[in-house]
C-alpha cells in the first residue's frame, strides 16, 4: 500500500516536471508579450519531427547530445523569425490580442497538416534516450523516466538562472513589469519579444523531445499538448511562472491519482472540474495578478 | 458601418444567392453548396457579434451548433415530435446552456473564457458517446442515423429536395440576420461594444455587465441552436465528428476573412469560405494546409477581411464615431 502511494507520487512527479517546462514557456509568453500562442503545441511536435529527421532520417552520429545541441539554436530561429514576421506587425492594432490568437490558430492548423503532408500520418518512434531501469530498494525506476525527470528539471533550473541573472532574462522581467518604462530605460523591446517567444519555442520544442521518445511522435498531439499547457497555465495563473510550476506539479499529481484509483479515462474530466473551481473561486488563477 | 449600407450589402448578398436557384436549381451539388453558405454565414454572424462586437472570446460556437443539432435530432426521434417544432426547442434549450456556460465567463478574462468555452467544447464529445449521452438518446459514438425531415403545409424539406429546403433556410436566415442588425443598432448593441471597450466606464453609465453578457450569450447560442437544428434535419445523420478542430477552424476562417466585428462582412466571408472550401476538397489533405496558411496571410495583410477590401475601394467610408468603436 505505502509503496504504491510513493509510486504514484513518483510518476507525478516525473509527469509535473514536463507539464513545468511546457507549461512556463506558455505562462512565459503570455506574461511578457501578452500574445497567446495557440501554436505552441505545433511546435511541441516540431521539436520530435526535428529530433526523428535528425536520429532516424538522417542517421547523425552522436545520438541525443547532438539532437539537444542543434535542436536548441534551431527553435530559437523558429521562434525569433516566426515572432518577428507573423506576430509583431499586428501589435500597431489595439485588437492585436484576438488578431494573433486567429493568426496563430491559422498557424497551429498549417504546421500540423504540414506535418502529415510532409512526413505521413503514421506515428514515428524514436530510439530510447537510455534503456534498462534502476532499482533503488523496493522501487525500479525506466532510466528513461530519470533522464526525463533530471533533463526537465535542470531545463526549468537553467531557465530560472538565466531569468534572474543574465542581461537577456533581466530585460525580459523588464518588459514584462512595464513595456513602456522598459523602453525609456533603453532595452528593446520588439527583440525582447521575440527573444522570449524564441526561449518557449525551445521549452516546448525540448518538451517534445523528450516525450516523442517515450511516446512516439504523433502529427496530432499537438491539439492534446496544446490544451494541457492551456489549463496549466490558467490554474496557475496565465502569465504567472512561478504559478505554472505548481499548477503543473498539481495536475502531474492529480493525473497519477485519478488514473491510479479511478482509471485514466477520468483524467480529464477530473482536470477540467479543479481548473472549474478553482477559476470560480480565482478567476485569475491561483497565482495571477488580477 | 451605418445600418442603411448593413441592409445594404446583406440585401445585395442573400438577394443574390436567393436568385441563383433558378438557374443552378438542377445541379445538386452546387444547391447544397449554397444552403451550407446560408446555415454558416449565420452560425459565424453569431460568433462575429458574441467576439467582434462584445468582446467575449467564447470559442463554444462550435460546441452550440451541435448542442442545437443533437436536441432538436434527440426530441424528434425519441420524443416523435414534429421537426418544425423540435428546431425552436432546440433553439431554446441551446439559449439555456449558453447562458450557463456564461454565467463562469461573467468574471474571467480573455484567455480563460476562450478556455472555458472550449473546454465545453472538449467535455461535449465524451459526454455524447458515454453512458449519459446515451441515456438521453444521442446513440452513443455511432450517432443518430435516421432523423425525419422537417415536413408542414404537406411539404418535406431535406436533402432529397434541394430547392424548397433552401428557400426554408433562406427565410431563417432573413429573419436571424433582420434581428442581428436590429440588435446591433439598437442600444443593445451599443451596450455591447460599451462593454467591450471599457467595462468599468460602462458600468459606471449604469451598463449592467451581468445582463448584456449573459443576453449575448442567450441570443447567440439560441440562433446557432436554431441552425445547427435545422442542418440534422437536412442532412438526416448526426455524430460527434461535428466537434472536430476542423469545422472549428473553418469557422475561424469565415470571420477572419470577413473582418472581425465588421458586421456583415463575416457573411462574405462566409460565401467565400464556404465556396473555397469545396472547391478545394479534390486536393485532400492539401486543402488544410491552403486554409490554414491563408488565415496567417489574410490576418496579417488584411486585418478587416473582405470588408477592410470593399471600404477602401468603395464609398463606404466610417464615419469618425464608427472609426473610434474600431480603432
Amino acid at each position: 500500500m505505502f509503496i504504491e502511494i510513493i509510486e504514484v507520487i513518483i510518476s507525478g512527479l516525473l509527469n509535473g516536471s514536463v507539464y513545468a517546462l511546457m507549461a512556463i514557456g506558455l505562462a512565459l509568453v503570455y506574461g511578457v508579450t501578452k500574445a497567446f500562442n495557440f501554436a505552441y503545441g505545433s511546435f511541441y511536435t516540431m521539436g520530435g519531427y526535428f529530433a526523428w529527421t535528425l536520429l532516424v532520417s538522417l542517421g547523425i552520429k552522436g545520438g541525443y547530445y547532438t539532437v539537444f545541441l542543434t535542436a536548441i539554436p534551431f527553435l530559437f530561429f523558429v521562434g525569433y523569425f516566426l515572432e518577428k514576421i507573423l506576430i509583431s506587425p499586428l501589435r500597431k492594432r489595439s485588437d492585436w490580442q484576438m488578431k494573433a490568437m486567429m493568426l496563430t490558430l491559422g498557424l497551429s492548423l498549417f504546421l500540423d497538416i504540414g506535418y502529415i503532408a510532409a512526413f505521413g500520418p503514421r506515428l514515428k518512434s524514436l530510439p530510447d534516450i537510455v534503456e534498462g531501469t534502476l532499482d533503488i530498494g523496493p522501487f525500479a525506476f525506466m532510466n528513461q523516466d530519470v533522464v526525463i525527470f533530471i533533463l526537465s528539471i535542470s531545463g526549468l533550473l537553467c531557465f530560472a538562472w538565466m531569468l534572474n541573472n543574465t542581461r537577456v532574462g533581466m530585460a525580459v522581467q523588464a518588459v514584462a513589469q512595464n513595456p513602456v518604462g522598459a523602453q525609456i530605460v533603453g532595452i528593446p523591446k520588439d527583440r525582447v519579444f521575440a527573444a522570449t517567444f524564441a526561449i518557449s519555442t525551445i521549452m516546448v520544442g525540448i518538451g517534445g523531445i523528450l516525450l516523442s521518445q517515450k511516446n512516439f511522435v504523433n502529427p496530432q498531439a499537438s491539439t492534446g499538448i496544446m490544451i494541457k499547457a492551456w489549463v496549466i497555465t490558467a490554474f496557475g495563473g496565465m502569465g504567472s511562472i512561478r504559478g505554472s510550476l505548481y499548477a503543473a506539479l498539481i495536475i502531474g499529481m492529480l493525473e497519477a491519482f485519478v488514473g491510479y484509483y479511478l482509471g485514466m479515462i477520468h483524467i480529464e474530466v477530473a482536470v477540467l472540474t479543479l481548473l472549474l473551481i478553482t477559476l470560480a473561486f480565482r478567476p485569475q488563477g491561483l497565482m495571477g495578478r488580477e | 458601418m451605418n445600418s442603411k449600407s448593413m441592409v445594404a450589402i446583406l440585401g445585395v448578398t442573400y438577394g443574390v444567392i436567393g436568385i441563383l436557384p433558378l438557374f443552378l436549381g438542377d445541379s445538386s451539388i452546387l444547391m447544397r453548396i449554397l444552403t451550407m453558405i446560408l446555415i454558416w454565414s449565420v452560425v459565424a454572424s453569431c460568433w462575429d457579434l458574441i467576439m467582434g462586437y462584445a468582446g467575449i472570446f467564447s470559442f463554444g460556437q462550435v460546441a452550440f451548433y451541435v448542442v442545437g443539432a443533437y436536441a432538436s435530432a434527440i426530441l424528434s426521434v425519441s420524443f416523435n415530435l414534429p421537426p418544425i417544432v423540435t428546431i425552436f426547442m432546440a433553439g431554446a434549450i441551446t439559449a439555456v446552456v449558453g447562458v450557463i456556460i456564461g454565467l463562469p465567463c461573467l468574471k474571467l478574462a480573455g484567455p480563460y473564457i476562450a478556455l472555458v468555452t472550449f473546454a465545453f467544447q472538449l467535455a461535449l464529445e465524451p459526454f455524447l458517446k458515454g453512458p449519459m449521452g446515451k441515456a438521453i438518446g444521442s446513440g452513443g459514438s455511432r450517432g443518430i442515423i435516421s432523423v425525419p425531415p422537417i415536413h408542414f403545409f404537406g411539404m418535406d424539406f431535406s436533402s432529397g429536395e434541394l430547392v424548397p429546403f433552401f428557400y426554408l433556410a433562406l427565410a431563417l436566415t432573413l429573419i436571424c440576420s433582420a434581428a442581428i442588425v436590429v440588435i446591433l443598432k439598437s442600444h443593445w448593441g451599443t451596450a455591447f461594444l460599451a462593454l467591450k471597450d471599457s467595462e468599468d466606464f460602462a458600468a459606471s453609465l449604469g451598463v449592467s455587465a451581468f445582463k448584456y453578457k449573459l443576453l449575448v450569450f442567450g441570443i447567440t447560442s439560441f440562433i446557432t441552436g436554431l441552425f445547427g437544428a435545422l442542418y440534422v434535419h437536412y442532412v438526416g445523420i448526426l455524430s460527434t465528428r461535428m466537434l472536430s478542430m476542423e469545422v472549428f477552424t473553418v469557422l475561424l476562417i469565415m470571420i477572419v476573412v470577413g473582418g472581425i466585428g465588421q458586421y456583415p462582412g463575416v457573411v462574405l466571408g462566409a460565401v467565400v469560405t464556404v465556396t473555397a472550401n469545396e472547391l478545394l476538397r479534390p486536393m485532400g489533405i492539401y486543402r488544410l494546409l491552403i486554409m490554414g496558411g491563408l488565415v496567417v496571410v489574410i490576418v496579417l495583410l488584411l486585418p478587416d477581411g473582405v470588408t477592410g477590401l470593399i471600404r477602401k475601394f468603395s464609398g463606404f467610408r466610417l464615419t469618425k464615431k464608427e472609426q473610434g468603436f474600431i480603432e
